[in-house]
């Protein structure tokens, strides 16, 4: 019996309400090992966002790429990612690793966020993984999700421009 | 969610710099389909434009980019890649990565796991070299990480000595020890560094010849228990251990003493079953033409072209078919050019300030091309050259004849050569191939060190 992406979400949730650092799993041939954080990113402290929330300044780079909603941008080409359309307003969150970007906890469940959804600190906004580990998301400010820039199941570039959240 | 599909075989450029480069070229040359990957630093490097695809897979640190196993991999998996070229470097001989991707169903460009173990063992290489009959350099059987057993061992291999990590490479853990009173010292220091770098603290004790040339083998090995050599490399001109320049033919042996080396070379190869490019490394003392091996590196290298124009072939190429399954297609040695080829390292480093590396951003680049000059570059004006990395620029690489003309060459093209924005070992380069003892080729792999630098007229 294979674990199925909704045994993988149940898991996670149980280890995510637990106060355990790092979780090995192994049963019929299957190992699941989740490391809280990574090493790199610590969640006790905020959540995944924070870091990168310091970097909002307009860059360069955004103010040149392709208009919002271009994908595409991350195919191939070494622009960074589509660009916030916010005029500058927005909080950008970006994707602390490179992995597969996925909107719902599950494929029968409805996404984290939307647009024009309203956000609180700690929701999770998406799940990033790689080689089988997955990574939340969530949002460090309170306020709209003004735009959702990857679409579900893409594979997203480190830094790549995930969301952009306009705070209150 | 669902990987891309392709209808052409696909390759993950697990590299930077101007190797990515080859690979995205030769990659092009056989109708492959490219994914090239980069750090944050290396957006808008020329690996990135030309491939096929890119993926940003992390920061500018390499454990967090190009070191990033899980990172490349599920990249690989998701982009449809069946193949992983590691090039140089970063995990170009690393036996647990070449493990994963074959657990993966993915194709590592290079040897089998098993090979790049054997090899990257110290001990281990040093029986497989005695069993394929060649000598090796007086020394410890075993590693050391404790000072008073390695203490005794050194009072039996005898002085001078070298020290050198057991997981090491490019010289770094890598230390010289005249004489018993310094021993100790230099252990620590050996250690420490070996720690600090691979972590791995055990060190090897070998006896130190202070005059010798270095001597290197490039061999080639297919699936179908192919082995060949494609001659020697001399690559005598280091500087703390660290190659500057390269040539082939290793004109300083005579043939009879490179035959020797060409046929010990694939017998080690054959006795691992080596797929792929690798390297084998003699020490070669020239009082008493004797030979002694010091390893066998399981990657293509640096050096690569110099061996590239004298047989006449695409060796990254001939990594990728050798990869996907086709026997060896390489010139046989009856077909090879008649020429000499010295390959000179071009590093962002500045020969008046102790060699130190200065990143920068590339204000003028200008080359002077011609028949018999080559060069091997990532870099162009504009170029921003980060302080992250190995910090080689470019491979210049002339050949000509024979070495007197191929010199000559060399000091014109030198002496041509504009690159501003950034310093290079070019001015270093200009003084070797003016120097009396380098034409005349009377140099050993301390020379720079301790007569060059130190009176570069000589």
């Amino acid at each position: 019996m294979a674990l199925t992406f909704k045994d993988v979400a149940e898991i996670l949730r149980i280890i995510d309400a637990s106060n355990l650092e790092e979780v090995e799993l192994e049963a019929q041939g299957i190992r699941v090992s989740v490391r809280r954080g990574s090493g790199t990113m610590p969640r006790k402290e905020g959540s995944v966002t924070t870091e990168n929330a310091a970097k909002n300044e307009p860059s360069g780079e955004n103010a040149e790429s392709s208009p919002a909603g271009a994908v595409a941008a991350n195919e191939g080409l070494a622009k960074p990612d589509s660009s916030d359309d916010s005029g500058g307003q927005g909080l950008e969150v970006r994707a602390p690793m490179v992995g597969t970007f996925y909107h719902a906890a599950s494929p029968d469940k409805p996404p984290f966020v939307e647009v024009g959804q309203r956000v609180a600190i700690g929701d999770p906004l998406c799940l990033i993984e790689v080689m089988k580990l997955y990574t939340t998301i969530e949002a460090s400010v309170e306020g709209v999700v003004h735009q959702v820039c990857v679409k579900n199941g893409d594979l997203v570039d480190f830094d790549a421009l995930l969301f952009v959240i306009l705070p209150d | 969610m669902t990987a891309t599909r392709v209808d052409k075989p696909s390759v993950l450029i697990a590299n930077r710099g101007e190797i990515a480069l080859r690979a995205v070229e030769a990659c092009r040359l056989l109708n492959i389909r490219s994914v090239a990957v980069f750090s944050t630093a290396d957006r808008s490097m020329p690996h990135v434009m030309q491939a096929d695809e890119a993926v940003c897979v992390g920061p500018p640190q390499s454990t967090k980019s190009y070191l990033n196993q899980d990172a490349l991999l599920h990249v690989a998996q998701q982009r449809g890649c069946s193949f992983i070229y590691p090039g140089y470097g970063f995990l170009a001989e690393n036996a647990d990565f070449a493990e994963r991707c074959a657990q993966m169903g993915l194709v590592f460009v290079g040897p089998s796991a098993n090979a790049i173990r054997v090899m990257g063992d110290k001990a281990r290489a040093r029986r497989a070299a005695m069993e394929a009959g060649m000598p090796v350099v007086p020394g410890s059987t075993e590693a050391f990480s404790d000072l008073s057993s390695a203490q005794a061992e050194a009072g039996k291999i005898g002085y001078p000595l070298l020290l050198k990590a057991s997981a090491g490479g490019g010289g770094r853990g890598m230390r010289v020890v005249e004489g018993a009173e310094s021993f100790e010292a230099m252990f620590l220091q050996a250690s420490t560094e070996a720690k600090e770098a691979f972590g791995n603290a055990e060190v090897y004790l070998e006896r130190y010849f202070s005059r010798v040339r270095h001597i290197e083998v490039q061999i080639f090995g297919d699936r179908y228990n192919r082995v060949m050599h494609l001659g020697e490399r001399d690559c005598t001109v280091q500087r703390r251990h660290q190659k500057l320049v390269e040539e082939s033919p290793a004109v300083a042996l005579t043939a009879d003493e490179r035959k020797k080396l060409h046929t010990w070379s694939v017998s080690l190869a054959e006795a691992v079953e080596y797929e792929g490019a690798g390297t084998v490394e003699f020490i070669f003392d020239e009082e008493s033409r004797e030979a002694f091996f010091i390893e066998m590196n399981t990657r293509i290298q640096v050096e690569h072209p110099v061996t590239e124009v004298r047989v006449g072939a695409n060796l990254v190429a001939e990594q990728l078919r050798v990869a996907m399954g086709q026997a060896l297609s390489l010139p046989e040695e009856k077909t090879w050019h008649a020429v000499h080829a010295i390959e000179f390292r071009i590093n962002a480093e500045d020969p008046a300030a102790g060699f130190m590396p200065r990143p920068g951003t590339v204000a003028k680049w200008e080359v002077p091309t011609g028949s018999g000059i080559r060069m091997d570059t990532f870099a162009s004006v504009g170029t921003a050259i980060p302080p992250f990395y190995d910090s080689m620029v470019g491979k210049l690489i002339i050949y000509d004849e024979a070495r007197d003309q191929a010199i000559e060459k060399a000091q014109q093209v030198l002496d041509q050569i504009q690159i501003e924005g950034i310093p290079t070992s070019t001015p270093f380069h200009q003084a070797l191939v003016g120097s009396l003892a380098f034409r005349e080729n009377r140099i050993y792999t301390r020379w720079v060190e301790q007569e060059f630098l130190l009176s570069p007229q000589g």
